[in-house]
């Protein structure tokens, strides 16, 4: 647990909760609670505890198993890009 | 239930009242306020004169049971892009763009049970003072304990209330940490959070505890990595990690 010796990578990680607003205005709902099967290593997770990099021009979502990266958001002045190769699927409950 | 659209909207500020020497909490009236759950955020959004655009997440402090107005407090971030402006410019009866409430993942309330164990780090306590704060609107007696770190006794945000809840609340109890400068006469723990600390604070609520830790990433990491280790099941810890800032 010391401090000074972690990665700065890891201190910048947030969680997917963090950019809940962000996807909830892509998919039109909360997806907080959505599970997301990772493509690399197969483990569900639900979005909102993925780790989550926000600091880039784009927004990294990565699986809190392997670090996979699940899927990338990307705003320009003109569209959202949501590139998701990353997930074999995502699970949304019904509402 | 069909959720309305996430919108932006224009809250008015009512009041902002100081905190801590780093912390300010600010009032808004919303035109389209909705109940929130405990733990949820909003997204803040500034627009530059030039069209700049910037947003940043800040945690719900007030509970739902405050109709028509929710209360954000927000750490001022010296190198900020929004925190500073907050703290430096914003006066009551401006206005500033909102949307929320955001997120089902970290949320608590009293129908999801306890007991509840929270734990914090700097201005990571403003989402479990929600829960805290709901949970005494409801008379709830579900027992709670809050662990919270802070570097000294002048940043500890909400003391006051929080002491004031447990004294009239057997079934809560506060417990606090200091990482720099304990105040003067302090006995209880000096240190940052660590294994045997949050196996002491658990100790009465043995495994059955939800536990919910928002803090900067490395105390959220540490505390999440000692609670799996002493075999918490994963699906009872919630956790929200706010970045390389805090205590």
């Amino acid at each position: 647990m010391d401090n000074d010796q972690a990665d700065m990578n890891t201190a910048l990680m947030v969680d997917g909760n963090a950019v809940a607003g962000q996807l909830e205005q892509i998919f039109g709902r909360d997806m907080t609670m959505a599970i997301a099967r990772c493509a690399g290593c197969a483990r569900d997770a639900q979005m909102g505890a993925l780790m989550a990099f926000i600091r880039g021009p784009g927004v990294v979502l990565r699986c809190p198993a392997c670090q996979n990266a699940i899927a990338r958001i990307v705003e320009t002045p003109s569209a959202t890009y949501l590139e998701a190769r990353g997930a074999t699927y995502l699970r949304i409950a019904a509402a | 239930m069909v959720q309305p659209v996430l919108e932006w909207q224009a809250g008015r500020v009512t009041a902002i009242r100081p905190e801590t020497r780093q912390t300010k909490s600010f009032s808004f009236a919303l035109p389209k306020w909705m109940a929130h759950r405990p733990g949820q955020h909003y997204d803040v959004r500034l627009t530059a004169p030039d069209g700049y655009q910037t947003e940043r997440s800040y945690s719900i402090a007030s509970p739902p049971e405050r109709l028509g107005e929710i209360e954000l407090t927000v750490e001022r971030i010296p190198d900020g892009e929004v925190s500073p402006y907050l703290h430096d410019v914003l006066m009551p009866g401006d206005q500033l763009e909102l949307r929320g409430p955001i997120g089902g993942y970290f949320v608590w309330e009293v129908s999801l049970g306890g007991p509840l164990l929270l734990v914090g780090g700097g201005s990571g306590v403003v989402p479990l003072m929600a829960m805290l704060r709901h949970r005494a609107a409801q008379h709830s007696t579900l027992p709670a304990r809050i662990l919270y770190s802070s570097r000294t006794a002048e940043d500890v945000i909400y003391r006051d209330e929080l002491d004031g809840m447990a004294a009239a609340d057997p079934t809560f109890e506060p417990f606090y940490t200091f990482t720099r400068q304990p105040p003067a006469g302090w006995t209880g723990y000096r240190r940052r959070i660590d294994a045997t600390m949050l196996a002491e604070v658990m100790r009465p609520f043995d495994r059955r505890a939800r536990v919910y830790v928002c803090g900067p990433t490395l105390l959220v990491e540490a505390v999440a990595n000692a609670l799996v280790q002493m075999e918490l099941p994963i699906e009872q810890i919630r956790t929200e990690r706010f970045g390389p800032t805090g205590a």
